[in-house]
């Protein structure tokens, strides 16, 4: 996972995970893959996800730091 | 930054700021009848100028708020559908906004008749939207701690109606029911097992969202929704008419407000170690509604330790004010200050157009707006608690309460007005943008 497909939204005031997810999501390329880091499951996100045609798959760490992993269907 | 993704799953943004446009009209109601009833608003929890009191807050206010945030939060937070949302909002709003008028006319009046019509309005009402919503949580495909807690949030609400229309079918129909008892235990599942719950469930997601806290341990968010509810529970069955077991009942009420406690304190710490130390009005009126709930569960736990105190009349109005002005309120302000921007961005992100900028949340209300209502609040909450010991102090503090409501509704109306003139201009700028391409 290289530094610039992660984004940490961990420190970042709603909307702005979102709105950095949907910028990155612009420019990925087919077959890679996108982490997100937040403190919650970011709902809205995964339904946007979903319409447009990106999976996604979670994880939590015993921190509490959810992962989210998001790539093209 | 790509705005063509769709935001289907949000209702539309009329739902929820119908609710929140209504609820501070029921405060400033509150407080027009503590002007109007002055220190004889304080003179015992039995009185019907205090039943209305407290249903303008907790029904007017407090359910006319939480019912539109819920509506709102279950598909964008919870991943959960509402079925009909445009007739189930309808009905509900009609169900909390006509059944508080009928409660307060009920009250006031002392009439009968308004009872009678109230039980199968709002048993309706608001019986089909806790059942609408308790089935779209248990259908969520969504886990965690929030949902767990706002399926036993609104099977709290469920009681408290049930218990409510018991109450409101005894003075209806002049029925020889237990009235004291089943009364405390509907004040106790409204406060404790909805309103504490649905707040409890709602703080695991959004305070470390807006206020950049780290999360809740999981060993609280695992236990306390549960925990709480079976001590509700208990607590509940030994008010049943069998030889009441005093001892077990001080034991269970003072358990579940240390855990209310626990609750705070740990909200609290959790504020105190956010990684921008900013303060905003929401992170202000969380706090000042976490000071609040340490100070009445202590205050439960004292009165409950002293059961001869329980008479003493400033103690219910003292609760009361600490609960509904110091807790639930502030949390509602705080919340409603972070929703309505946030659905603002979202409903406006639809209208948007790649390249075409949606203007940023904090430009949805000015904050010095918020903080001038945080002031007043913070100054209607110490003026109704001093008017315990001053009860002259009941004037000063009905005025404030009322000016806190009006610039909570006035700066909800700025946000209602904002979302029109910036989706007016994104339309404008996309019709220019089509045109000139």
């Amino acid at each position: 996972m290289s530094e610039e497909r992660t984004i940490d939204g961990r420190g970042l005031m709603p909307p702005e995970p979102m709105e950095l997810t949907l910028a990155a999501l612009d420019t990925l390329p087919d077959g890679e893959e996108l982490l997100l880091l937040l403190y919650v499951e970011p709902q809205p996100l995964y339904g946007i996800l979903k319409q447009n045609g990106y999976t996604h798959r979670s994880q939590t760490r015993p921190d509490g730091t959810v992962e989210i992993y998001i790539r093209k269907a | 930054m790509q705005p063509g993704l769709s935001f289907e799953q949000a209702p539309p943004i009329s739902v929820p700021f119908r609710f929140f446009l209504t609820a501070p009209l029921f405060g400033m109601a509150a407080g027009l009848l503590l002007l109007w009833q002055g220190p004889a608003a304080l003179a015992s929890r039995w009185t019907s100028v205090a039943l209305a009191l407290t249903h303008l807050l907790a029904v007017g206010f407090m359910l006319q708020a939480m019912c539109g945030a819920m509506l709102q939060m279950l598909p964008v937070a919870a991943g959960a559908n509402i079925w009909q949302p445009r007739r189930v909002t309808q009905l509900t709003h009609a169900g909390l906004t006509l059944g508080t008028l009928l409660l307060l006319a009920g009250f006031l009046a002392e009439q009968a008749l308004f009872f009678r019509i109230a039980v199968p309005f709002m048993t309706v009402s608001l019986g089909a939207f806790a059942l609408i919503v308790l089935i779209a949580l248990f259908r969520t495909p969504a886990q965690g701690p929030t949902i767990i807690a706002l399926r036993i949030a609104v099977f709290g609400l469920i009681v408290t109606i049930t218990l409510g229309a018991t109450l409101a079918t005894g003075f209806g129909w002049q029925l020889a029911l237990p009235l004291t008892e089943i009364t405390h235990v509907h004040a106790a599942w409204g406060l404790g097992g909805w309103s504490m719950l649905l707040v409890a469930g709602v703080a695991y997601l959004v305070v470390p969202m807006f206020q950049l806290t780290p999360p809740y341990p999981a060993w609280l968010t695992r236990s306390f929704s549960i925990t709480l509810f079976f001590l509700l529970t208990a607590w509940s069955l030994t008010w049943l008419p069998l030889q009441r077991p005093d001892d077990l009942q001080v034991a269970l009420a003072c358990a579940a407000a240390l855990l209310a406690v626990v609750f705070a304190v740990v909200t609290l710490r959790l504020q105190g170690q956010r990684r921008r130390k900013v303060s905003d009005p929401t992170l202000l009126f969380w706090r000042l509604a976490m000071v609040c709930l340490v100070v009445a569960a202590f205050a439960v736990i004292l009165q409950q330790m002293n059961p001869a105190e329980e008479d003493y009349v400033g103690t219910p109005f003292l609760l009361g004010a600490l609960l509904m002005v110091g807790v639930f309120m502030p949390v509602i302000s705080g919340m409603l200050y972070k929703i309505m921007p946030f659905l603002n961005w979202m409903h406006l992100q639809k209208i948007g157009k790649p390249g075409l900028v949606v203007p940023n949340m904090r430009q949805m209300i000015p904050e010095p707006r918020m903080m001038m209502q945080f002031r007043l609040h913070l100054a209607a909450l110490l003026l109704l608690l001093g008017a315990v010991p001053l009860p002259f102090l009941v004037y000063p503090g009905g005025l404030a309460l009322i000016a806190s409501c009006i610039w909570l509704e006035w700066n909800l109306i700025v946000a209602a007005r904002n979302f029109a003139r910036f989706s007016r201009e994104l339309e404008e700028r996309l019709a220019a943008a089509e045109q000139s391409g």
